[in-house]
């Protein structure tokens, strides 16, 4: 639960919050970046884990510490005292549960109370998996809140640093704040080319939508 | 420092330095701490006494837990206790005559005690608690800290308990009914009155405050009592804050929100109509011009487009005249500053223009004709989707070489495109000449006018010119008014310098391809059209995705006109004689990386032109073998040298030859079978020689997967092509396919028998019957293997492979029986397998957990029945059948299998599997009579304890019935019955 071997560092680093309900891959999430391999087992988190990720820019290294912390309430700990003195955050949901996204309001709300005005990440995790329930078109929520959304997916690693690019501009108060290298994450689960699948998918929606009524043939079956 | 607080210092550690061991420790200790009788007392002291934040927020976080869970067991002295001390620190009083300073804390220990005062609301008000909110209103007047405290505490409330954006109990929604009635009677005029003093007395010396307090009061307006802000003080104090210069932007914003949550209120039509028509609205809509980036600029937006939907919903649900003139005329005076707000403003997402804008243009559609001010407004919703649709300059190279930003910027645009072209279709009914003319001057000034945003401006022009011909019918296409004719010719004539983009290149092409119909019946335009496609705009664009997306929209195009194409066969054929040498002439050192589909398109499109039978036949078998002869020559000389190759040559080899065999299959689809076998055979002779070339593939390259399945395909082209006369060439095939009797091969090859039964039925009896027994001995032997593996390792590619196998074993068994097919099951050869064969269907009929291959099944059986046994009592055909039908089949399948609960009735695919039971039956007594009924109800019936007045009632319902419906009814409520005699106790296995 403590941090191991954690010294202080002597470049910017932040503290940043990561909520959800139980199960949407905070955990998973976090292990992505080197600390530590990602586990197909389901371990619910108790109270919290602090991961120090850095991260190159091209004004510094800068360092994140992400308290990844419990997504069910009975394992308790200090809850939303976790959160004080956070200096930006994520929020995530899993696309594949719809009453993770319903609940995304709440935790904002709970957030906002300890953390007025930081910025905040939307996360919509496991996007690789074929049966969404929350579709991108659906998730309104950051819009009304002035939160970035991300479509993330753990196992392929899928915009891992999207929402720690968006933090670290916002937090270095430069959009033209980037990362001179990638970090070293663990090898991706599952390989599934997100962008190939929905090219692929737009051009089937585009052949579709063809008027020339003739059959396309092929007929053998 | 006491070991409490020290305890908790320790668990809120975030510098790392502290021990794990040590922090576990404390944590645990702060635990316990809370299941201290006197937990609430000491909190209260901690926090009287205490300047450690954390140890103030654990504190009322212990409060707060301890209230939620423990309220009905605490003392009346104790929970009197609480509230008095809570509310002395809400409202800076002291407590026991000393002053406690929690209101000095940072903003979220402030929040955090808001939440327990409203954690004993929730509990207290109003029964037990009546004066909560009339106590606190007298310290407003302490000042900005305890006003700031207040709106903290309604924040709270409502966040808690009131605002439906949060999932909500049954039990917090009656709750929070209760608090909500109880307010609006007791005090909620009071308070809206203390934010009107606060707002009057603070607006200069303390802006902050003032939008707090009304931000505070925007949560509330939505049900409260309207009257308390719609009145001579409220209203005019809002919009005086909104329009005075110099004011603070936050609380000019925070005013205008509060106007927006008066407009949105719920209310009558006609009430609210009246309350829309008195704010003046226009007062602010200068403010929207003054500086777009602002907060109050985007305040005043919503404030605008919020207004605009309330007036257009009020406009579509009054009734009286008078009212509908009142809405139109507030809507025609809103409506210009929406449009600007729309084109010019960053949007407040709450608010959908399309949806605002469909449902203006939807009230446009009783109208007619349109008065010139609507037309005004149709215009310029036209010009507000094309602004819409435009892409931002910034991303052009990143759409044009399709990075990973590219990608995403596509994508959002092509939903985002989705609602909005449903609304130009829309705009395009109410008012179709001012549309088509829209878009005549946008793709005009787009070509024009060069400006920077000239691609962006092309591209849109011309998707919005796509829309229009995807909402047009194929009959108005033909028809084509001569505006629609201006526009194509347009279209076709011109050369936009952009060209070499990729986005507009693309458009460009579907655009032609969405208004073939209208070529179709306007040929001169023929020529125009294959240019377009034939030269660098289309197939011979220099980026890979346009030439790719232009092959195949070009085959598209050439098999709707193809009859028309015949004088330009010639010309085409030259245009794509470079793409054509890059497959008949491919050299060894040929590295251009291209997928193995590519060019399919291209030959297909080939084939179709000179597949024609209006094409000589001299002519044709010159284009045909002027083809064919290069490709099997390349594969000829590959197949001569494989020996030679080295792995990596004979890997780029490989995928030569799999580009050639899909070119040449594109190419016989052209072809039909009527024309290579009847009419001309000289035609199907040449595809007979390039059948035999490639089958030689599988002889020298027996192991190669990918060239194995184009083969098949290849195969499974040739049967449809030259029918009957492929028969000599199967042995060999097969024997080749054969070779290999992998699971995923295995597929491949029955799928082709199907295909090959399905065809010619009975035709292929004895090419099946030489294969039967060698399929028959593999696919056994390998889906045991499958019943063997259960368990989670199950979940394996390979078990998966042999699950399809079994699949598509059953469809090829089922074909072979509904094909007349099934002798083949009882020659010499293959008569061993026949008893594992009925075991595997009678099993499968009566357990497999995919109820359509159960249905297969018993369909087999049923036409086995008929098959094999006849109706009068002579020899038996199959010796030993007839017994197992009745003794086995019967009973298991149409009465045991049945009577298992998870035979589900509520499931339509099952209902359907029960109907051919009972058919089977039927088919059974027809076949057997008596031998049949007289087993099933004297064995059968008894064993699932059926009375005997029941048995008899079957047998005259199988009789007599000749209505299918009415049997499988009857037979469905007896088997309901049955299953409710025995209450699930019923064991026969």
């Amino acid at each position: 639960m403590a941090l191991p071997n954690q010294q202080t560092v002597d470049y910017p680093s932040f503290k940043l919050v990561i909520v959800g309900d139980g199960g949407t891959g905070k955990t998973t999430f976090v292990k992505r970046h080197l600390t530590g391999e990602f586990e197909k087992k389901y371990e619910p988190t108790i109270g919290v884990e602090v991961h120090p990720l850095d991260f190159f820019t091209n004004c510094g290294k800068i360092r994140f510490y992400c308290w990844d912390t419990a997504g069910q309430e009975k394992f308790g700990g200090l809850r939303d005292g976790y959160y004080i003195h956070g200096q930006c955050a994520i929020i995530m949901f899993d696309v594949t549960a719809r009453l993770t996204y319903k609940n995304v309001p709440t935790w904002h709300r709970d957030l906002c109370r300890v953390c007025e005005n930081i910025p905040i990440v939307l996360c919509g995790n496991k996007v690789d998996v074929k049966n969404r329930q929350v579709k991108a078109k659906q998730v309104t929520f950051h819009r009304k809140k002035n939160l970035q959304y991300y479509e993330i997916s753990a196992k392929s690693n899928y915009n891992f640093e999207k929402p720690f690019l968006y933090l670290a501009r916002k937090l270095a108060g430069d959009p033209n704040l980037h990362f001179v290298e990638s970090p070293a994450l663990a090898p991706p689960e599952v390989h599934i080319d997100l962008a190939a699948q929905q090219q692929h998918e737009a051009e089937l929606a585009a052949a579709a939508s063809q008027p020339l009524p003739d059959d396309d043939d092929d007929a053998f079956e | 420092m006491d070991d409490v607080e020290k305890a908790i210092l320790i668990s809120f550690d975030e510098s790392g330095a502290i021990d794990s061991e040590l922090k576990s420790q404390a944590v645990n200790f702060c635990q316990k701490i809370k299941e201290n009788p006197s937990i609430c007392s000491l909190c209260i002291e901690k926090l009287c006494f205490c300047k450690l934040v954390q140890v103030q927020f654990w504190c009322l976080q212990a409060l707060q837990e301890v209230i939620r869970v423990k309220y009905g067991s605490m003392s009346l002295e104790e929970k009197n206790f609480i509230r008095k001390s809570i509310f002395s620190m809400a409202c800076l009083e002291c407590i026991d005559d000393k002053m406690c300073a929690v209101l000095e804390s940072p903003a979220f220990i402030k929040n955090k005690l808001s939440q327990v005062l409203v954690t004993l609301i929730y509990f207290e008000y109003p029964l037990i608690w009546s004066s909560v909110f009339v106590d606190f209103l007298p310290h407003l007047s302490k000042g900005v800290v305890v006003i700031d405290m207040f709106s903290r505490i309604l924040n709270a409330l409502d966040d808690e308990l009131v605002s439906m954006d949060y999932p909500r109990t049954p039990e917090e929604v009656a709750v929070a009914g209760r608090v909500k009635d109880a307010m609006r009677n007791q005090c909620v005029p009071q308070i809206v009155r203390a934010w009107y003093d606060i707002v009057s007395m603070y607006r200069n010396s303390d802006p902050e405050i003032c939008a707090t307090v009304l931000d505070c009061m925007r949560r509330y307006v939505s049900w409260i009592d309207i009257g308390l802000i719609v009145n001579d003080a409220f209203i005019p104090l809002l919009f005086e804050l909104i329009l005075v210069d110099g004011l603070s932007e936050q609380l000019r914003a925070a005013a205008a929100g509060c106007v927006l949550a008066v407009v949105s209120k719920r209310m009558d039509a006609q009430a609210k109509l009246s309350l829309l028509k008195n704010l003046q609205i226009s007062r602010v809509f200068g403010l929207v011009s003054d500086d777009n980036d602002s907060e109050l600029v985007s305040g005043i937006a919503a404030l605008i487009t919020g207004y605009a939907v309330e007036v257009l919903e009020c406009s579509k649900r009054v009734n009286s005249e008078d009212a509908k003139v009142v809405s139109t005329e507030l809507l025609d005076e809103v409506l210009p500053t929406v449009f600007y707000v729309m084109q010019n403003c960053e949007m407040d997402a709450a608010f959908s223009i399309v949806q605002f804008l469909s449902g203006y243009v939807a009230t446009m559609k009783t109208l007619s004709p349109l008065q010139e001010n609507k037309m005004l407004h149709i215009s310029q919703i036209l010009e507000v989707i094309r602004t819409q649709i435009r892409y931002d300059p910034m991303y052009r190279n990143n759409l044009d070489i399709l990075d990973k930003i590219g990608v995403e910027e596509e994508n959002r645009m092509l939903e985002f495109r989705k609602d909005l072209f449903v609304l130009l279709r829309n705009v395009g009914r109410v008012a179709p000449e001012v549309t088509r003319i829209f878009i005549r001057n946008s793709l005009a000034n787009a070509i024009t006018f060069s400006s920077d945003k000239n691609v962006e401006e092309v591209e849109a022009a011309l998707s919005l010119l796509y829309a229009l011909g995807e909402s047009m019918s194929d009959e108005a296409m033909k028809v084509g008014n001569g505006l629609l004719s201006e526009l194509v010719t347009n279209l076709l004539s011109t050369r936009f310098p952009c060209h070499s983009n990729r986005v507009v290149a693309l458009v460009y092409l579907e655009t032609i391809a969405r208004y073939m119909k209208f070529i179709q019946e306007n040929v001169q335009y023929i020529p125009l059209v294959l240019v377009a496609f034939l030269d660098e705009r289309g197939i011979h664009h220099p980026n890979i995705y346009v030439s790719r997306r232009a092959s195949y929209l070009f085959m598209r195009v050439v098999k709707l006109l193809k009859s028309k194409l015949v004088p330009f066969i010639e010309t085409i054929l030259q245009s794509l004689q470079d793409v054509v040498a890059r497959f008949t002439s491919m050299s060894f050192a040929s590295k251009e990386p291209i997928g193995s589909e590519d060019g399919a398109h291209i030959f297909e499109a080939i084939g179709l032109l000179i597949g024609m039978e209006d094409v000589p036949l001299e002519k044709q078998s010159d284009y045909l073998s002027s083809l064919l002869t290069p490709l099997c020559q390349q594969v000829e000389a590959t197949l001569m040298n494989s020996k030679v190759l080295n792995p990596e040559e004979s890997s780029v080899q490989i995928a030569n030859i799999q580009q050639i065999i899909v070119a040449i299959n594109a190419i016989s689809k052209g072809f039909s079978v009527r024309l290579v076998t009847s009419s001309r055979p000289a035609i199907g002779h040449m595809f007979k020689q390039t059948l035999d070339v490639l089958l030689q593939i599988l002889v020298v390259f027996p192991k190669v997967e990918p060239l194995r399945t184009k083969v098949l395909s290849f195969i499974h082209r040739m049967v449809d092509t030259l029918g009957a006369s492929v028969f000599p060439y199967l042995p060999k095939a097969f024997e080749q396919l054969l070779a290999e009797s992998e699971p995923k091969e295995m597929v491949g090859f029955l799928v082709l028998l199907n295909q090959l039964m399905c065809k010619f039925s009975t035709l292929v009896r004895d090419i099946l019957e030489e294969v039967f027994p060698t399929i028959a001995g593999r696919v056994f032997s390998a889906i045991q293997r499958v019943a063997d593996s259960s368990g989670p390792e199950a979940n394996t590619e390979e078990i998966r492979e042999l699950q399809e196998l079994q699949k598509t074993l059953y469809t090829f068994l089922h074909v072979i029986a509904t094909h007349d097919l099934s002798s083949v099951f009882l020659s010499p050869r293959s008569r061993d397998y026949l008893n594992s064969i009925m075991q595997l269907l009678l099993h499968t009929s009566c357990h497999h957990k995919d109820i359509t291959t159960r249905k297969a099944c018993v369909q087999i059986f049923v036409k086995l029945i008929k098959d094999w046994c006849a109706s009068s009592s002579g020899e038996e055909k199959v010796p030993g059948f007839k017994s197992f039908i009745i003794e086995t089949f019967a009973t298991n399948c149409c009465l045991y299998s049945v009577l298992d609960k998870s035979f589900e009735f509520g499931d339509a695919n099952t209902l359907v599997l029960f109907g051919e039971i009972v058919l089977a039956q039927k088919v059974m007594y027809e076949k057997f009579g008596d031998d049949f009924l007289v087993h099933f109800v004297s064995k059968g019936f008894p064993s699932a304890h059926c009375p005997p007045n029941l048995a008899e009632q079957y047998c005259q319902n199988l009789k007599g019935s000749s209505d299918m419906k009415a049997l499988r009814s009857y037979y469905q409520s007896l088997i309901e019955h049955l299953r409710h005699q025995q209450n699930g106790s019923l064991v026969f296995r």
